[in-house]
């Protein structure tokens, strides 16, 4: 049966919608038939790094949600925008950035537990092997879902203090809805924290396995989202660590 | 006297010639040692440092142009330059010395004005050769420390010398050090805050905002939705 993994973080920002797009892009890289949902309704983004846009995209996951379409219909085959020879597949499920669809989910809301029907459609109908939830930052009902179904979670932390409290009860929510495996991802760490340092320490404040500590990147920074970085750079060491995250999540 | 005081290798058989050469070289200022033979000139310059050679070219046994020759392929000695004295007059001889590698040439007898004109020549030449190296060297220091900074083994001392000079390269090597140290200072200055990288966390604060999550009917809903959810066969 496929996986489940959620990619999740407290804080906007750190990072989660490149972690997912390029975890996405190295399963498949070996072949695996992988889903992506952004669940993130309320700030979409994920769409962008795959190429797409608000015209190219004619029906998205708030369509399914309001009932205007089947999960399917929303799912994208992105695979061909990747990398010419991919083995497997990258399908996405974007979430819509026109303006009134946020206000409208934003004022009405939706049926969560339709989120969790469609999911499993999409692994059924499109014989996925991994479908990675992009979650919006925080901890509301569509996050709390996301983190209730899935099977592997990560959450993904900057070093920064803004990001510690969150984190922890991140980490306690996700303990008693019984999630089978979690790791933390730390990203973002400025070159002069020595990263066995940062791992050992952030394992030790939440007893969690740290999957990978990823350091700042310009390179990324520069990129700014229009690319899968791993593509983009195939031998840059973030690409070893995003495939190290990967492994993880998928073992 | 000649305005620099030099350090003259004088290499004749004939003792008067020696005699009269080292006379006139003292009288100017040098300091001169005198050999008979190339064997004990090849090994006098092993073992001292000279500033130019005045070598005979007829001698017996090694004569003139062996022991040049021997000079010039040697890589330490090379740069001294050897002023060929001989009483032959012939050009031939003068350009064969010319082109195994000596700095002049000075015919028998001696004229002490030629010679002075010859060894000042000779030492004008060499002191700019020496600043030349000296100066290679130096830039050699530079490119060495910045290695050094890339490696993380960097040492301001490293770059005194050559900080010291009054030239566009001391002036490199100045600012060369100063940014070194005030990179080594930032990045000593970051370990330190790493020393300090703490995970705080509020445990009282995060039990708060953990019960407010927990505690709504919707956790709880899925709470125990969450197994079976999880489990669902497809
Ligand atoms: N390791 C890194 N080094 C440098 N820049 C990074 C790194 N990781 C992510 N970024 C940059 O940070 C920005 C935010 O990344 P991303 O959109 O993936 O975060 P997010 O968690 O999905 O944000 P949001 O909460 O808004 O959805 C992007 O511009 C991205 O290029
Ligand atoms: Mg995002």
């Amino acid at each position: 049966m496929a996986k489940i993994i959620s990619m999740h973080s407290f804080r906007g920002g750190t990072g989660k919608s490149n972690m997912t797009a390029n975890v996405a892009t190295l399963l498949a890289a070996e072949g695996q038939r992988v889903g992506v949902v952004d669940t993130d309704i309320q700030s979409p983004g994920i769409h962008v790094l795959f190429g797409m846009n608000q015209e190219t995209m004619s029906r998205s996951l708030n369509d399914y949600l309001w009932g205007r379409c089947e999960i399917g219909a929303a799912a994208y085959d992105v695979t061909s925008s990747l990398e010419d020879g991919l083995a497997g597949r990258v399908f996405l499920i974007p979430s819509s950035s026109d303006a009134s669809d946020i206000a409208r989910v934003m004022r009405d809301g939706y049926d969560v537990a339709l989120l969790n029907q469609g999911v499993r459609e999409l692994m059924r109908e499109l014989e996925l092997d991994a479908l990675i939830i992009d979650t919006h930052p925080g901890l509301n009902e569509e996050t709390l879902l996301s983190i209730a179904i899935c099977e592997a979670l990560a959450i993904v932390l900057r070093p920064d203090q803004q990001d510690y409290e969150g984190t922890s009860v991140a980490v306690s929510v996700a303990r008693k809805l019984g999630v089978p495996r979690m790791v933390l991802v730390v990203n973002n760490n400025p070159a002069a924290f020595d990263s066995a340092e940062v791992k050992e320490r952030v394992e030790n404040a939440y007893q969690c396995e740290v999957a990978a500590v990823l350091p700042h990147s310009d390179e990324l920074m520069i990129l700014s989202s229009r690319g899968i970085f791993a593509l983009r750079y195939p031998h840059h060491p973030v690409t070893a660590l995003y495939r190290q995250v990967a492994a993880c999540l998928t073992a | 006297m000649s305005e620099v005081s030099a350090s003259i290798l004088v290499v004749d058989d004939d003792q008067i010639n020696r005699m009269v050469l080292a006379h006139d070289l003292e009288q100017e200022g040098h300091r001169v040692t005198a050999v008979e033979d190339g064997g004990s000139a090849l090994e006098a310059l092993r073992d001292g440092r000279f500033d130019v050679v005045l070598l005979d070219v007829l001698m017996p046994e090694l004569d003139g142009y062996e022991t040049l020759a021997q000079i010039e392929r040697n890589e330490k000695l090379r740069h001294v330059p050897v002023i060929m004295v001989s009483a032959l007059e012939d050009i031939e001889s003068v350009v064969r010395c010319i082109e195994l590698g000596a700095a002049d040439y000075l015919p028998k007898p001696f004229d002490p004005v030629l010679l002075r004109a010859r060894i000042n020549g000779c030492l004008t030449k060499k002191r700019l050769h020496d600043l030349e190296l000296e100066y290679i060297e130096q830039v050699g220091h530079v490119v060495d420390a910045a290695t050094a900074v890339e490696n993380g083994s960097f040492t301001a001392e490293s770059l005194d010398a050559v900080a010291a000079r009054d030239d566009a390269l001391g002036r490199l090597a100045r600012v060369f050090r100063r940014m070194a140290r005030e990179v080594t200072a930032r990045e000593q200055a970051l370990k330190q805050e790493v020393a300090q990288l703490r995970i705080e966390i509020d445990a009282g604060r995060a039990a708060t905002q953990l019960a407010e999550i927990t505690e709504t009917d919707y956790f709880q809903d899925l709470l125990r939705k969450a197994h079976e959810l999880r489990e669902r066969p497809e």
